[in-house]
């Protein structure tokens, strides 16, 4: 369910162009984020070394986004008062941003968990749980950036909804982990950082969810956050 | 995305205006009003009510008849011999269209200030106390004197003027000149107050000061406001109305309106998508 919310149109082209270019950018720094996040958990799961310091040299590369497209809403704001769709289109872009550079964070630490983990003398067996765990999320951030590109509602709240799953999967992680760490003492170092890196993909869950309530305030202009899954379709559903 | 309301009061139909056109204390209440110049309709069933002492902002595109509307509030159009008004324009439950109703008297009760500053070519002093000397207001001088110096207060003009009020009101600046305009409207103790684009000439500094000055005239006054600024209609206004070729299209609080609209129309002007 894609939106008739129309983002150009404006009389003037400039604006248009403006406003698609910082689309553009939000959505390109989306893709760079994803494929951080994907290769803190390839690098987990093969033990590259290589791939880890790679995540966390790039990590720069998304806080330049952050600037830049902070500057153009600054600009935007100065230049043209955004009103309407356009403000919430703004405030919509300005959130957005910090959260994927929160995920970029994130996966910063994915990459530095699987330096010090693969570094370690013992070698952890519990990746399995966290391949489930960051595919899911991985493929939640994907729909989120989907929902973000064709300010699509329905995506969106399919994204919000499977947050919770994320969520109980994250926890079924952390029981095991401590099951294993009570078992063999010897294990709590390295499932600790194991617990951490699971932390890591249950708070991309988080933003990732968070862009998605974004876009329900940018298409509906309703804002969702701090409720239930079922109030947020309540909510739309009476508007 | 039409919503027909009904009047509580009179039980005239409204249609075709997104939001609530009923304000919960109105000073002045319009219902189906239509105006037409000749054959030409220049507004179409519009209902509203200007909320007691709140700024409403009445815009949209040029010809689109927010002006007309303005001036129908206080009959200014009674001296276009083409111009025809139809539908019921309450001030207080009072009919101003009401034959034993005295145009001057009701403009003096519905003050206006035009988009140019437009004072007398009289003494800053006589600006003023036009207004209340024609209606009788001041019983002896030191009652005029006290008048003036209170609406030059209120307009926020007499600190500058004060050394100077026999000088010509034509001789100040234009941001000075739209404050002794509001000055010599509020001489005659208005309960409204309409303006018509009242900065649309000023810089950005004496538009600022007109604003702030609007703010707090709400507290003494109902205030309906043309402009063309989105920006303006926003800051300074409560409630917002938005017009469409004759038509009130939608009516809302102005943070609601400058949102979230409810009309594509409204989104379309405010957004700048059409001119």
């Amino acid at each position: 369910m894609t939106t008739d919310l129309n983002i150009t149109g404006h009389i003037s082209k400039r604006y248009n162009e403006e406003l698609e270019q910082i689309r553009y950018l939000v959505i390109e720094m989306g893709e760079l984020v994803i494929k951080q996040v994907e290769d803190g958990l390839n690098c987990l799961l093969t033990s590259n070394t290589e791939l880890a310091q790679q995540v966390i040299d790039h990590d720069k590369k998304i806080n330049q986004f952050e600037i830049k497209i902070d500057e153009a809403c600054t600009h935007i704001i100065a230049t043209r008062q955004p009103a309407a769709s356009d403000l919430r289109l703004i405030i919509c872009i300005i959130k957005t941003i910090t959260d994927i550079e929160r995920i970029g964070d994130e996966a910063t630490k994915l990459g530095r968990n699987a330096l010090k983990i693969i570094n370690s003398e013992q070698n952890p067996r519990q990746f399995n749980e966290l391949k489930h765990l960051g595919d899911a999320v991985i493929a939640n951030l994907h729909q989120a950036m989907k929902a973000y590109a064709a300010l699509d509602i329905e995506t969106a709240l399919q994204v919000i909804e499977q947050d919770e799953q994320i969520n109980i999967e994250f926890d079924n992680i952390s029981r095991l982990l401590i099951t294993k760490m009570m078992e063999d003492p010897r294990e709590i170092k390295n499932s600790l950082r194991i617990t951490w890196c699971a932390r890591a993909f249950e708070r991309i869950g988080d933003h990732g969810k968070n862009i998605c309530e974004y876009v329900v305030f940018l298409v509906k202009g309703k804002d969702v956050r701090h409720i239930s899954v079922e109030q947020i379709k309540q909510t739309l559903k009476d508007f | 995305m039409t919503i027909k309301t009904k009047s509580l009061t009179d039980g005239m139909e409204i249609e075709h205006t997104v939001g609530n056109v009923f304000a919960d204390d109105p000073k002045m209440s319009m219902r189906n009003v239509d105006v037409f110049y000749n054959d030409k309709q220049a507004i179409k069933n519009v209902s509203i009510d200007l909320a007691r002492n709140q700024v409403t902002a009445l815009i949209g595109p040029s010809g689109c008849g927010k002006s007309t509307f303005l001036r129908c509030l206080n009959r200014m159009n009674d001296t276009i011999d083409i111009c025809k008004i139809k539908g019921s324009l309450l001030l207080d439950g009072e009919d101003i269209y009401h034959k034993k109703m005295d145009p001057v008297l009701l403009r003096a009760r519905v003050g206006m200030v035009f988009q140019k500053p437009n004072p007398f070519p009289k003494s800053i002093y006589d600006n003023v106390a036009y207004g209340p000397r024609i209606h009788g207001l001041a019983a002896s001088k030191d009652d005029l004197d006290e008048i003036v110096v209170t609406s030059l207060q209120k307009a926020g003009l007499y600190k500058e003027v004060k050394d100077r009020l026999s000088s010509s009101g034509t001789g100040l600046s234009g941001g000075q000149q739209q404050r002794l305009c509001i000055a010599r409207t509020i001489a005659v103790s208005p309960e409204i107050i309409l303006m018509d684009e009242p900065a649309s000439a000023l810089d950005p500094i004496a538009t600022a000061i007109i604003e702030e000055l609007i703010d707090e005239l709400k507290e003494k006054y109902t205030i309906a406001i043309v402009t063309h600024s989105m920006q303006q209609a926003a800051r300074i206004s409560q409630t917002t109305a938005y017009f469409h070729m004759g038509s009130l299209i939608e009516v809302g609080s102005t943070d609601h309106i400058f949102t979230n609209p409810s009309h594509q129309l409204t989104e379309n002007y405010i957004t700048g998508r059409f001119g």
